[in-house]
């Protein structure tokens, strides 16, 4: 079973390559041909599951890929808990957008070509997670990065899109340099790059070597993760299709990052100072996230920094070490589930509202489309912790594990997960109360395309992956968490899960005072998007979103005094920084780099005068350079 | 008078000669011989079957001989005609680089199916722009005369690769490039630009063998003799002034940074691979490039390894630079062949690293890069030559917008080249980087390292750039089209894209015989 | 070349020289300086290589004071004597006055140049005067040894240890020689090439010509030369056929008239008539 494990990752790079290169002679099937294989893979993931023991990671070398004198690199596949988590819902969740976007898609002209880059996506992801070392992981890292940039630019003929793509692509590259950086110099310390070889020799090395490694995968994580301070892509990642938010985006690819810190486990174990940065990382970005998502009238965007903030809670988890790689990959997999479930209902709502994503053009849709509002209700309510749902468990875990903490880090990062925890319930009780409730503001206005709304219920290939991934989301909390189910399965992975025993807050308060913040967030956010809207007037034009949103931010003296200018005082500064600061840094860069590539070219004159004149230039400099380095 | 009648009279030894050893090179360059008596004594139109044979015959002749030869030679390789050759498993590993190169480039200059009578021009003796150029424009015939000339240069490059002393270098140097000038010259369209393009490779050429030759001059100065091994054995002793030493080297450097496109010394670099005839700037970039790096791994590796903590701070420099122009210049490049030229110095930078490393990794991982470099690079140039429009080549990167939709099959496989330059996974071009690099970090070159990452990071962003016009713009209405590539071309486009996908998923062989053997020294 | 480099490198060593070789040093060698120089700033190029040629006398008799005769004879007769001549013949046929613009039009260029260009010199004579400075004086050469700088002793090596360079060599002859071809030779038999003299009668007599005689060039008068003015046959009136078409396009107007004036089919003035046409004066103020 284990020995054939690379037809997990041939499946989907099979279709890849039948729908890629196949061209317009399999247009017809291809979309199906898309998700079989798909399927298939997760078919021999879920065989593999119930029919293998995972007690010890099992290593199988397919071939040598670049064995050169004392540099041995195999291209092998590592089984063990945490690559086989990996590999369910990678394929699991991949299969149901696979299916949905058969329906999202079907308009499009290129879907067969679409379908293509999910499979070509999948394979890559698969890699990253089966590949037994750091190289093969690389591999599969690019790949994927390759796939989410041509999805990302899926509608060429947005400019936006295309800037988007690139965008990413960018700082991606910044993590990416991370990485390799990270993989040379385990090259030149370990001599290897297998996880084998590297977690055995990791500890022989000298301390400073395994800080700037765990700092080096660090930054590459945060690179593919979108955490501080390489996020600002992921929002503009959402110019790509629905399906391609929801599955790379949302549940697998971006959260590679915390699958690497988890996989390297080892490395981290040995230093405290790169946990601590994680910590503070993940920390800082899950607010960041969580502030920016109450500034946002863009449905995909709300739901792209909550992905940010969300994954902000992983990194905080896997930061703290033994107490919290299990409690990251759980709510890992709870929020495959549910922010999948909440991307694909907003996709069904885009869809039905002819790829609108402004919510103040949307209100009141629970009635036009009940199974999405039900589905999207769930992954709601799972993301903002209520009680006993998916979401409730994995974060409060979190947040518990970090209050755990000893001293400041207790309140410092236990604070700061419990006071996003409020802002979460926060932006997306707004979201669902802008989107279902409400009133029906897309009778009186027209899409930017100038049609007409009219809202109805998707079709049932596209609502059942909705209704699984819902159903996912209200048990999956539970049967991962309850009786430390998935901390167990994971222990010979990641280490046995620790508990802490001297935390700032005794376990037993911080899920109930969890509740009671997520809820104040909730209640703020009914008191101005739910209870104020019967007293906004009518809009009469189609300017009305501004003027409605000055009236509920002012409208309520209190809130403004206690809670509203404060909260968007913080939100116009985390706007600000994202743009200005890291997009100014990331186009800044890009301009810099263009305009010194434009003075530059001046000097390729095209006269040969010139020509030979920089080469006699670079000959004085040469030999000078030489005579003063033998003589000084 | 007596001391003359007295030198005659004791006959001089004729050096002993490994027949067997240089018979690849023999036969390349018997070869073009013989096509330059075809010039003369075949009638015309049978010139252009006549030589497409005799080089393909002599190509591969030549790699059965080195294939045969391969086999039995002793691993640590062998010097033959009084030393002036080396014989040793790099050269032979380079042999095989520029032999299998040089079949691909002739495949791409025999063919004639892309634009009736091939890229070259029927009579560059007609000036251009005049009557009978015009009327020529028409004409199916060619200069065959580019068939010997291409062996020349090949055979001018293996005698570069094996060269172990400075003054058969430069004579080698002299023998690859006379060639090169010539057949840059001679493309169809676009003919004063094809001429310029000559004109200033023949010019910066001819300084930088200047160079050469006066730092050769210098060098023997201080050693007393050209061949390597004597500079090396000069280095250990002490009692000389390392000036000489130094400044010749610097100029030494010069001339051979200057065949490799190395920057600061890459102007020629763009303009001339515009300018080229396709077929020309793909042997160019293939095979210059291959040679260029083999003769500088050996002179550094061998005449001057124990002065390398002098000239190393130099190099770091220069390699620098070259990165730093390829990378930030190619972001604005318009014009899909500049950009390619760019994307060369960038990776003569990145080569740089392998061949200052001088250890057996840093030897094995840049001839493993030249190799796979040479063949994605050869492909990249192929396809080029297919997208056309009424005056030829369409290389303005706005004629690639919406490729993709015009002909997929064509979109793919330069992306696929394009992801090798820029060395993502699985394409030869990361294992290359991979090896490289990985060899320069365990010398102790790891900023180096970190640079080089950092300006491939922004590299590959316009080889990104290229592959979204071909995929995510419209395609313009009066845009090029695409040949049907015939089957030399096909063949070409297929070995480069085939090898650079072979050694991106099995690179294992190719770096076993790239790392089987070290310089043969005396 | 190689035992060049070995008398360059040792000739500022040798300390023990003697007063004759060191005035023709001293006399030579600013020549041979103010030759390179005379080169690059003379404006036209025959001076340039007239200098050149100064240049290459003065490193021919240094190469001879040397002891080095057959470096030194070769450099006269080889350098000075065919390939400086050959630049001076390609010079006159090209025309003496033909010269390139020198006007500079890169900013900077120059200036630039200059400096880089002394930086190169300044670099390499201080390196040179450093080494050259603590270097052992070499035995003078003898050319009557197998090691001295003579034909014999180059001979030698060229056969042996440089047996593979020197044969290496005629590849670089042949590049050079069929390049020269590819560049300049033009098929003239071909289709497309000119004929010769004899072909094109033959031709004219087979009848691929309109007519086997040559056509008649333009008239040529006390008045003109241009070969816009028609030349007339015996009659007095216009050959048709030396009327070149192009010319005859430009002013057309023009040659209508000349050729009705020649032809004497102009409407002269009416003798019955009080004044001249009107037709006519209007045609001489358009002529």
């Amino acid at each position: 079973m284990i020995a054939s494990s690379w037809l997990l990752v041939a499946f989907p790079a099979l279709g890849a390559l039948i729908l890629l290169a196949g061209g317009k002679r399999t247009d017809a099937w291809g979309h199906l041909l898309g998700c079989a294989t798909v399927i298939a893979s997760f078919v021999y993931g879920l065989v593999l599951f119930f029919s293998t023991s995972f007690d010890q990671a099992s290593d199988t070398t397919l071939y040598s890929w670049i064995p050169v004198g004392a540099l041995q690199v195999d291209f092998g596949l590592r089984i063990d808990a945490l690559s086989v988590i990996f590999v369910l819902l990678i394929t699991g969740v991949g299969a149901l957008i696979h299916i949905y976007s058969i329906g999202y898609m079907s308009d499009d002209a290129n879907r067969r070509r679409f379908f293509g880059y999910l499979n070509l996506f999948v394979a890559s992801m698969l890699i990253l997670v089966l590949g037994n070392s750091f190289v093969t992981l690389y591999l599969g890292w690019e790949g994927v990065g390759l796939a989410s940039y041509l999805l990302i630019g899926w509608y060429q003929d947005r400019p936006t899109a295309a800037t988007a793509a690139k965008k990413a692509f960018l700082m991606n590259r910044v993590g990416d340099v991370g990485l390799a950086l990270a993989i040379f110099l385990m090259f030149k310390y370990i001599g290897s790059t297998g996880y084998a070889e590297v977690f055995a020799g990791i500890g022989d090395i000298p301390p400073a070597a395994i800080t700037a490694i765990a700092l080096l995968l660090l930054l590459g994580a945060c690179g593919k993760s979108g955490q501080f301070p390489l996020q600002a892509w992921l929002p503009d990642a959402m110019e790509g299709p629905t399906p391609v938010s929801a599955l790379i985006h949302a549940a697998t690819m971006v959260t590679a990052g915390v699958y690497l810190i988890a996989r390297a486990a080892p490395i981290y174990n040995l230093t405290e100072d790169g946990r601590l940065v994680v910590t503070i990382v993940g920390a800082f970005t899950l607010l960041l996230g969580s502030i920016i998502g109450c500034a946002y009238d863009d449905i995909k965007k709300v739901l792209a920094y909550s992905t940010v903030s969300q994954i902000g809670y992983m990194m905080l988890a896997v930061g703290l070490g033994p107490f919290g790689y299990a409690l990251g990959i759980a709510h890992l997999l709870t929020h495959g589930f549910f922010k999948a479930g909440l991307f694909l209902g907003a996709g069904s709502v885009m869809h039905a509202m002819n790829d609108e994503v402004d919510m103040r053009k949307f209100g009141g849709l629970r009635s036009k489309m009940p199974i999405t509002f039900a589905t999207f209700g769930l992954g709601y309510l799972a993301i903002i912790g209520f009680p006993f749902l998916s979401g409730f468990f994995t974060k409060d875990a979190i947040i518990e594990a970090a209050f755990g903490q000893e001293g400041w880090r207790g309140w410092v990062f236990g604070g700061a997960a419990l006071l996003a925890a409020g802002i979460t319930g926060f932006y997306m009780t707004r979201l669902v109360l802008l989107t279902f409730f409400g009133k029906q503001r897309w009778r009186e206005i027209k899409s930017s395309d100038g049609r007409d709304f009219h809202p109805h219920e998707s079709p049932t290939v596209m609502t059942a992956p909705m209704i699984v991934l819902a159903v996912g989301s209200v048990g999956a909390g539970a049967w991962l968490i309850l009786g430390d189910r998935l901390a167990d399965f994971l222990a010979p992975a990641v280490g046995p899960l620790a508990e802490s025993e001297h935390g700032v807050l005794p376990h037993a308060i911080v899920p109930w005072l969890t509740v009671l913040i997520s809820a104040l967030g909730v209640g703020l956010a009914w008191m101005l998007f739910g209870r104020k809207e019967t007293a906004v007037e009518r809009p009469q034009n189609v300017a009305w979103p501004v003027r409605a949103a000055r009236k509920d931010l002012y409208g309520n003296a209190l809130n403004e005094t206690l809670v509203a200018t404060p909260s968007l005082w913080a939100t116009r500064f985390a706007v600000f920084l994202d743009n200005r600061g890291v997009d100014g840094a990331v186009n800044g860069l890009a301009a810099a780099l263009g305009g010194g590539s434009g003075r530059m070219r001046r000097l390729q004159t095209g006269f040969v005068r010139s020509y030979a004149l920089s080469m006699l230039g670079g000959t004085v400099l040469i030999v000078a350079a030489l005579l003063m380095v033998r003589f000084s | 008078m007596n001391v003359f009648l007295a030198q005659q009279a004791d006959r001089i030894e004729l050096p002993a000669i490994d027949y067997a050893a240089i018979l690849p090179m023999l036969i390349i360059l018997g070869a073009a011989c013989i096509g330059v008596l075809f010039e003369a004594f075949l009638p015309k139109h049978q010139r252009w079957p006549g030589q497409v044979v005799l080089t393909l015959l002599a190509i591969a002749a030549a790699g059965v001989a080195l294939g045969a030869y391969v086999g039995g030679s002793p691993a640590e390789g062998t010097t033959t005609l009084s030393g002036t050759l080396s014989i040793d498993r790099p050269a032979l590993f380079l042999w095989g680089t520029l032999l299998a190169l040089a079949l691909g480039a002739v495949l791409l200059i025999a063919d004639r199916s892309i634009e009736p009578g091939g890229a070259f021009v029927a009579q560059a003796g007609i000036a251009p722009g005049t009557v009978q150029d015009r009327a020529q424009v028409g004409s199916t015939g060619m200069q065959t005369e580019v068939f010997p000339l291409a062996l020349f240069a090949l055979g001018g490059m293996m005698a570069f690769c094996s060269a172990n002393d400075l003054l058969t270098m430069f004579i080698a140097l002299e023998v690859l490039s006379l060639p090169l000038y010539l057949m840059c010259g001679l493309a169809r369209r676009r003919r004063l630009l094809s001429q310029e393009a000559a004109v200033k490779y023949f010019l910066l050429g001819a300084f930088a063998s200047a160079f050469f030759l006066y730092g050769l001059a210098l060098l023997y100065g201080y050693a007393g003799s050209v061949k390597l091994a004597d500079i090396a054995n000069a280095t250990a002793g002490t009692d000389r002034s390392d000036t000489l030493l130094f400044a010749g080297l610097g100029l030494l450097m010069v001339g051979l940074l200057f065949k490799g496109s190395v920057g600061p010394f890459h102007t020629w670099t763009p303009d001339v691979y515009q300018g080229a005839p396709t077929p020309v700037t793909a042997f160019m970039a293939a095979c210059t490039k291959v040679a260029a790096f083999g003769g500088m791994l050996r002179v550094l590796t061998v005449a001057f390894e124990s002065t390398s903590w002098e000239w190393r701070g130099v190099l770091w420099g220069v390699a620098i630079v070259s990165m730093l122009i390829g990378a930030v210049l190619g972001l604005t490049q318009t014009d899909v062949k500049r950009m390619i030229a760019y994307s060369s110095i960038a990776h003569a930078g990145f080569l740089l690293i392998g061949t200052m490393a001088l250890t057996e990794d840093g030897l094995s991982g840049t001839l493993f890069y030249l190799l796979a470099y040479g063949f994605t690079t050869l492909a990249a140039f192929g396809v080029i030559s297919l997208v056309r429009d009424s005056t030829g080549e369409a290389t303005h990167l706005s004629a690639w917008a919406g490729l993709a939709k015009r002909s997929p099959l064509l979109a793919a496989v330069f992306t696929f080249l394009l992801l090798a330059l820029a060395g993502i996974p699985l394409t030869s071009g990361f294992v290359g980087k991979f090896v490289v690099f990985s060899a320069a970090l365990s010398d102790g070159m790891a900023p180096l390292v970190v640079i080089a990452l950092v300006f491939s990071a922004v590299a590959a962003f316009f080889y990104l750039r290229v592959v979204v016009l071909m995929y995510f713009s419209e395609p313009a209405a009066d845009g090029p089209t695409v040949s049907v590539p015939g089957a030399f071309t096909t063949a070409a486009i297929t070995l480069g894209v085939a090898v650079t996908l072979l050694l991106g998923v099995l690179p294992a062989f190719a770096l076993d015989w790239a790392g089987a053997g070290g310089f043969a020294i005396s | 070349m190689t035992p060049t480099a070995l008398f360059l490198a040792q000739a500022g060593a040798d300390a023990t020289v003697s007063t004759g070789e060191a005035i023709s040093f001293w006399v030579l060698a600013p020549i041979a300086v103010a030759g390179a120089l005379g080169m690059i700033f003379a404006r036209n190029a025959v001076h340039s290589a007239l200098w050149l040629v100064l240049t290459m006398l003065s490193l021919g008799m240094l190469y001879l004071i040397q002891q080095a005769p057959f470096l030194g004879f070769t450099q006269i007769i080889v350098y000075t004597g065919a390939i400086m001549m050959l630049f001076l013949f390609v010079l006159m046929m090209v025309g003496r006055e033909s010269s390139d613009s020198v006007v500079e039009v890169l900013r900077g260029q120059r200036l630039a140049a200059a400096i880089l260009g002394i930086g190169v010199a300044g670099v390499l004579a201080g390196a040179l005067t450093r080494a050259l400075a603590d270097v052992t004086p070499a035995p003078p050469l003898d050319p009557w040894t197998p090691e001295g700088g003579a034909a014999g002793g180059l001979g030698r090596l060229i056969f042996s240890d440089y047996l593979f360079p020197f044969e290496l060599t005629s590849a670089l002859l042949i590049t050079a020689a069929m390049g020269a071809m590819v560049l300049a030779f033009t098929d003239r038999h071909g289709k497309t090439g000119k004929r010769s003299q004899r072909e094109l009668v033959e031709a004219r007599f087979r009848g691929e010509y309109e007519r086997p005689s040559p056509k008649p060039g333009p008239g040529v008068f006390a008045t003109s030369n241009s070969v816009a003015t028609p030349a007339l046959l015996p009659d007095g009136s216009v050959a048709p056929e030396s009327l070149s078409e192009l010319i005859e396009s430009t002013s057309a107007a023009k040659l209508s008239g000349e050729r009705k004036q020649v032809a004497g089919d102009t409407p002269q003035p009416d003798a019955h008539s009080l004044t001249g046409s009107e037709e006519q004066s209007e045609e001489r103020e358009n002529s």
